[in-house]
C-alpha cells in the first residue's frame, strides 16, 4: 500500500466509510506506524474544526414560501399593467367618433364634387328610347356629347303648306 | 400632441367638415336643374327665311351638331326653364310640338316629344351638364328642324 493510499484509507476510516476488512487493516497500520496515528489525529482535528462550516445556511422562512415569493415576483413582471380607470374626457370620446365620420365625409364630398363636375352618371351608357315613329333613328356622337333622335315627324307635308322655317313657330 | 393641446379646434374642424357634407348633400338632393331648349332650323342657306330674324346658333352648339350635314343652324326659339329635383315640365316649342322633360335620379332625364298632342318619342338617358339631346326631323326643301335640349346646370 503506497503512502498516498494509506492517507486515503485513514480519511475514509475517519469518515466511517471502510468495510470491516479494510478497517482492520487500518487498525493494524495504526498499531505499527506512529506517523499514521499522527495523521489520523490531525485529520480528526481538522474534521472537527470544519463541522460548524458544514451546517447549511438556514432561511428565515420555509423553502416553499421563499420560492413562491420569487414566482410571484416573476409573474408580476410579465403581467400587463392594469388599465387606467380614470374617466375618458368627453372631448376625446367625441373626437373618437368624429374621426371616422370626418374621413367618410371627405371621401363622400370628393365623390360628390367629382360626379357633379364631370357629370358622369351611372346610366350614362344606358339609353332607353321608345319611338312611336318606326322610321326614327338614334345616333350618339360621343365626341360632341350629343344624342340625336331623328324622326320622320313632323313629316314634310306638315310644313308643306307653309314657308321654310315658318312651320316651327 | 396638437390634439391634446387644441381639442376644441380639432372638434370644430371635424364638425365643420361633417356639416359641410350634410349641406352639400342636401343641396345636391334639392338643387334645381336648369335646362335650355332651342328650336333650330338647319339649312344650307346662309340666311334665315325672308322676314325672319333668326340668329345663328352659338359656336359651341354648332360644334356639337357637326354630325349633321347642314351648313347653317338658326335659332328659331329658345326656352330656359328650371326643373325641381324629381319633377317634370312640359314646354311648347311650337304650336304643334311640345317637349316634356322629367328629372330622374342622378343626371338622368326623360324627354318626351309630343306632336299634335300625341307622343312621338320618349328618350331616357343621362344628360350631364353640357351634353345635348337633339330630337329632330326633316323639313321641306332639304332643311331640318331640331329641338335641342341642353342641361345648363
Amino acid at each position: 500500500m503506497t503512502e498516498y493510499q494509506n492517507q486515503l484509507k485513514l480519511q475514509s476510516h475517519l469518515d466511517g466509510e471502510l468495510s470491516e476488512a479494510e478497517a482492520s487493516e487500518v487498525v493494524s497500520l495504526l498499531a505499527r506506524d506512529p506517523e499514521a496515528v499522527a495523521l489520523l489525529a490531525e485529520l480528526r482535528q481538522t474534521s472537527e474544526a470544519l463541522v460548524g462550516f458544514e451546517d447549511g445556511i438556514r432561511l428565515p422562512e420555509s423553502r416553499d414560501f421563499f420560492w413562491s415569493k420569487i414566482q410571484r415576483e416573476i409573474e408580476g413582471q410579465h403581467s400587463p399593467a392594469p388599465e387606467r380607470t380614470s374617466p375618458v374626457p368627453w372631448s376625446a370620446r367625441l373626437r373618437r367618433l368624429l374621426m371616422p365620420a370626418t374621413g367618410f365625409a371627405v371621401v363622400a364630398l370628393l365623390a360628390l364634387v367629382v360626379t357633379r363636375e364631370t357629370g358622369s352618371g351611372p346610366a350614362q351608357s344606358s339609353v332607353e328610347t321608345s319611338l312611336a315613329d318606326s322610321g326614327a333613328l338614334v345616333y350618339h356622337d360621343f365626341s360632341a356629347r350629343a344624342t340625336f333622335v331623328w324622326l320622320a315627324y313632323p313629316a314634310d307635308d306638315e310644313f308643306s303648306e307653309e314657308d321654310e322655317g315658318a312651320g316651327f313657330e | 400632441m396638437r390634439c391634446k393641446l387644441f381639442p376644441t379646434a380639432t372638434l370644430l374642424w371635424h364638425i365643420a367638415v361633417v356639416g359641410s357634407l350634410g349641406a352639400s348633400v342636401s343641396k345636391a338632393q334639392g338643387a334645381d336643374l336648369k335646362f335650355q331648349v332651342q328650336l333650330v332650323w338647319a339649312t344650307d342657306d346662309s340666311r334665315p327665311p325672308t322676314g325672319k330674324d333668326y340668329k345663328p346658333v352659338e359656336g359651341g352648339i354648332k360644334s356639337q351638331l357637326r354630325a349633321l350635314k347642314w351648313k347653317n343652324y338658326f335659332e328659331v326659339k329658345r326656352i330656359d326653364f328650371t326643373l325641381a329635383a324629381g319633377s317634370q315640365k312640359r314646354v311648347a316649342i311650337s304650336e304643334k310640338c311640345e317637349l316634356n322633360v322629367r328629372d330622374l335620379s342622378g343626371s338622368n332625364v326623360e324627354v318626351i316629344l309630343f306632336g299634335r298632342g300625341k307622343e312621338v318619342a320618349r328618350v331616357k338617358q343621362a344628360l350631364p351638364k353640357g351634353e345635348i339631346l337633339v330630337p329632330g326631323g326633316n323639313a321641306p326643301n332639304e332643311t331640318a328642324w331640331l329641338a335641342i335640349v341642353k342641361r345648363v346646370d
